[in-house]
C-alpha cells in the first residue's frame, strides 16, 4: 500500500492543529514561543504541505486510473486491451513497453522543457470541459495538434530494432524525416491503427492473467 | 484583554490557512480530476492567501 497519501493527510492535519491553535489564540504571539509557533504554523508548514501535496497530485495525475477516471474516456481505456497487433497503444500497453499504471501520459506528455505541465494545463480544461461544458462522444476527441514524433522517438531513438526494422528502411530518407517530423509515424499509413475507438465495438480483447498487473 | 491589529490579521490568516488545509486534506486520499483541481484552484490559493496576508501582518506599519 503506497503511505505517502497517509503521511501527507497527518502532516496537513497537525499544520492544521497548530494553525488553528495560532488562529484562536493569537495572544500567544505575545511572547518569543508563541511568535516561532505562529511563524512555523502560517507559513512554514503550510508551505511545506502544499508543496508535497501538488508534487502528489501531480504524480498521481499521470496514473492509467486517473486519466481514466472519466466516463468519456472509457472506449479509450478499452482500446489498451484490444487483441491486435495493429493497434499501436494496445502493443506497448499489452508488453510493458510503457508503464502500465502511466500509460496515458507516457505518450500523451510533450517531451519538452515545460511538457509535463503544458499536458496538466490541457487537462484542467479537460475537467472544465467534462463538469461544465458539452462532452464530446469518444469518437470526435481528437489531438490538438498534430502527434509529434519527438514523443515516439524519445523511446525508439537509438533503438536497434527501430533503426534496422526493413520497413524503415523503404526509402534511404526515411528516419530523418522521421527524426524531423517531415514523415509523421502515426499518420503517413504506417503506424496509423491507434486508439481507433469508433470500431471498439467490434474488437476482441485480450485478459490478462490473474498474475500479471 | 482586546487583541491588537496585529493579533486579529494572525486571526484571519490562521483561519484562510486552517480551511485551506482542510480543503488540500480532503482531496489527498483521492485520485480523481476534480480533487487534483480543488486541490490547486481552492486549497492552495486560500493557504496562499493565509501566508501572504501573515507576512504582510508581519511587515505592516498600520497603527491601531
Amino acid at each position: 500500500m503506497n503511505t505517502t497519501p497517509l503521511i501527507l493527510i497527518s502532516f496537513t492535519a497537525i499544520a492544521a492543529a497548530l494553525g488553528l491553535l495560532t488562529a484562536l489564540r493569537p495572544e500567544l504571539t505575545r511572547v518569543r514561543g508563541g511568535k516561532i509557533l505562529a511563524f512555523m504554523s502560517l507559513c512554514v508548514l503550510p508551505a511545506l504541505g502544499m508543496w508535497a501535496g501538488v508534487n502528489e497530485h501531480l504524480e498521481r495525475s499521470t496514473s492509467t486510473q486517473f486519466c481514466l477516471s472519466c466516463h468519456v474516456m472509457a472506449d479509450f481505456g478499452k482500446s489498451l486491451y484490444v487483441d491486435d497487433k495493429s493497434y499501436v497503444p494496445a502493443v506497448h500497453f499489452q508488453n510493458h513497453f510503457v508503464p502500465v499504471d502511466h500509460a496515458c501520459f507516457t505518450c500523451h506528455t510533450d517531451y519538452t522543457l515545460f511538457g509535463d505541465y503544458k499536458a496538466k494545463w490541457r487537462g484542467v480544461h479537460h475537467v472544465l470541459v467534462q463538469y461544465l461544458g458539452k462532452i464530446p462522444k469518444p469518437e470526435d476527441i481528437k489531438l490538438y495538434t498534430a502527434y509529434n514524433n519527438r514523443e515516439c522517438l524519445h523511446c525508439h531513438a537509438g533503438m536497434r530494432k527501430y533503426e534496422e526494422a526493413s520497413s524503415h528502411h523503404k526509402n534511404p530518407e526515411m528516419l530523418a524525416q522521421a527524426a524531423t517530423n517531415q514523415l509523421s509515424c502515426i499518420s503517413s499509413g504506417c503506424h496509423d491503427t491507434v486508439h481507433d475507438v469508433t470500431t471498439i465495438k467490434d474488437a476482441t480483447f485480450w485478459t490478462p492473467k490473474a498474475s500479471g498487473k | 484583554m482586546t487583541a491588537t491589529l496585529m493579533e486579529r490579521r494572525i486571526r484571519w490568516s490562521g483561519l484562510l490557512i486552517v480551511v485551506g488545509l482542510l480543503f488540500q486534506m480532503l482531496t489527498l486520499p483521492l485520485t480523481h480530476p476534480l480533487a487534483f483541481v480543488g486541490f490547486l484552484f481552492l486549497g492552495c490559493p486560500l493557504v496562499a492567501a493565509g501566508m501572504l496576508f501573515f507576512l504582510y501582518s508581519l511587515i505592516s506599519n498600520d497603527k491601531e
